[in-house]
């Protein structure tokens, strides 16, 4: 609910470019056409970004809680604790990486990446309350660990270095990138900074359309059966003679020694069918 | 969002105020003292290597130790292990939060999870399970030498776990006397005492309230770790341990030595960001760093390789 609804509304939602733009530049599309987004360099790059995440999300709160106490000098290396400091690094990280990500911030965007931190705070703090562990004893053993664990600074000064060593990278190199290789994405929301919106194409009345698309469609990305079918090479050309006999008599009309000639779509009606 | 106008001043920023953070940080750090004491008795020479026997019960060891110094207070003494995981999964889930909450009717019927800790010589146990059984049972007294003569430092155990802990997560059964409550059920087996004999002098420490119970249960969650144990805060040693020698005399009965742990004893006072940890200081401060060079090469490469504008 935290992090799956936030990335759903960001796959749904986002917009690279707006869509009369996309209307100018037909080669947006392209990139899906080539197959760039969904192919194994791009998986293999995912396992990376992820496994450095997962690493540095883990040995970032094991470092800071190695050996170390609460203000007061209680406790705060405990099992309840380090898990609720992983998990909250990892809400913020997420949320931050989708904040990143999304180019097109509309309100269901905002609910929804808001909504999830607030979500989030809100359960924990729920879950972790007096209330629920006096009601389901067995069920909330985690009481009392949000309200001692999260008004440490170290905690937070934790959560804050782990959101950042997770996101800076993924920007510098995004950045850097942007400058050496831009993509045509980049390179048309670039030139939508600059000018103006284009005239709406004067056919239509233009899209007020909330549902958008991003312009390289993961799945446009092999060539489709079109060519096959009006290539005609799918139909049956060789002779019958041929083919193993199906029938004892021969003299049957469906035995005839002609082939069967279906007609296209674009061939006049064959007077002889 | 990605604009160069952003990202590079803005690297610089975060950057800075890394650096910052990291320096306080790291300052505070290195301004906090620890003096740490390991007597699990392994090498010949330690005081308490006649205690490291396991076939010895009730031993005591003394450990003399001396302090250049005034260590500053309010001090904090710890007992710490190692090799010793209390986050293993079986271990950790082994306890029945209902008896811990004062149940009686969980005291005759224990939770299974407490398996093998639930029921010994046909009685049920309370407190069931590993993490209670396994309950830390060394117990230290300080004392400071003095032109000759040993003074004892006063170790204060009160508020040493949780108010969450204390106050609502574990209670006590509401019998009167306790040790009715305890009527027809039998003490964990490493125990040597049973839960209404924890602090009979202290009805507020007694039973599941022990503050020393509380502080166990709470399971660590690396295999190295230290708990609280008496807080030095009282009376003439209010601002600290002064310089000179002191000794610590130590009730030796945890057995460490067949998993191949360690015991040891932690002096520490504390600051904002809670005990010594020098990992935070230095990691801001090498991210900060980082985050400066980083947004000087992303300047090189924005001047080198300026956005091309064709499309």
């Amino acid at each position: 609910m935290y992090t799956a609804l936030p990335i759903l509304a960001l796959s749904l939602f986002d917009q690279d470019v707006n869509d009369r733009w996309s209307f100018q530049y037909p080669q947006l599309y392209s990139p899906g056409q080539l197959n760039l987004y969904f192919s194994k360099k791009a998986f293999v790059r995912c396992m990376l970004h992820s496994a450095y995440s997962s690493l540095i999300l883990f040995f970032i709160p094991w470092a800071a809680m190695h050996d170390t106490v609460r203000d007061d000098g209680k406790d705060i290396a405990d099992y309840q604790s380090f898990a609720l400091l992983a998990q909250t690094s990892l809400l913020v990280v997420v949320n931050t990486q989708l904040c990143l990500d999304t180019y097109y911030w509309t309100a269901v965007n905002q609910f929804f990446v808001w909504g999830s931190l607030a979500a989030y705070f809100a359960i924990t703090f729920t879950m972790y309350s007096n209330g629920m562990f006096l009601i389901f004893t067995s069920s909330f053993p985690f009481m009392g660990t949000a309200r001692n664990s999260l008004n440490q600074p170290n905690v937070w000064l934790t959560i804050f270095l782990s959101t950042l060593l997770c996101i800076l990278p993924v920007v510098a190199i995004r950045f850097i990138l942007l400058q050496i290789r831009p993509t045509i994405n980049d390179k048309v929301r670039h030139k939508v900074r600059k000018e103006a919106l284009p005239a709406p194409t004067p056919h239509r009345k233009p899209a007020r359309r909330i549902s958008t698309r991003k312009s390289g469609y993961a799945f446009s990305h092999s060539e489709g059966f079109g060519e096959l079918v009006t290539s005609r090479r799918f139909l049956l050309k060789r002779p019958l003679k041929s083919r193993p006999v199906l029938f004892a008599t021969t003299e049957s009309p469906l035995a005839q020694n002609q082939p069967q000639h279906y007609r296209t779509i674009t061939e006049e009606q064959d007077p002889s069918v | 969002m990605l604009s160069a106008g952003i990202v590079i001043p803005g690297f610089v920023v975060i950057g800075l105020v890394f650096i910052g953070i990291g320096v306080a940080l790291f300052v505070t750090s290195r301004s906090i003292t620890v003096l740490e004491i390991d007597y699990t008795g392994v090498e010949k020479d330690s005081p308490c290597f006649k205690c490291s026997d396991p076939d010895i019960k009730n031993c005591g060891c003394k450990v003399d130790f001396s302090i250049d110094t005034l260590f500053e207070g309010p001090l904090f003494l710890y007992y710490g292990l190692s090799n010793y995981f209390q986050n293993y999964r079986q271990y950790g889930a082994s306890k029945d939060l209902t008896q811990l909450s004062g149940d009686l009717a969980s005291f005759k019927d224990p939770s299974d999870v407490c398996y093998p800790y639930d029921y010994s010589v046909q009685k049920p146990i309370v407190p069931c399970g590993s993490i209670a059984n396994s309950m830390f049972n060394d117990t230290f007294k300080l004392f400071h030498i003095v032109k000759g003569t040993r003074k004892q430092v006063a170790l204060d155990g009160k508020g040493i776990a949780w108010w969450t802990d204390y106050n609502v997560k574990f209670r006590n059964p509401l019998v009167n006397p306790l040790k009715n409550a305890f009527n027809g059920t039998t003490k964990p087996p490493f125990w040597p005492k049973p839960a209404y004999e924890l602090d009979p002098t202290d009805p507020a420490n007694n039973g599941f309230d022990n503050q020393d119970f509380l502080v166990w249960m709470r399971a660590a969650a690396l295999p190295n770790f230290r708990k609280l144990y008496r807080r030095i805060s009282e009376g003439e040693y209010e601002k600290g341990l002064p310089a000179g020698n002191y000794s610590l005399e130590i009730a030796y009965n945890y057995p460490v030595l067949q998993f191949e742990g360690r015991k040891k004893v932690v002096f520490s006072n504390v600051s904002w960001m809670g005990g010594k940890n020098e990992f935070l200081g230095i990691a801001y401060l090498v991210i900060g760093s980082l985050c400066v060079v980083m947004s000087v090469v992303m300047l090189i490469v924005y001047a080198k390789f300026k956005f091309p504008e064709e499309d």
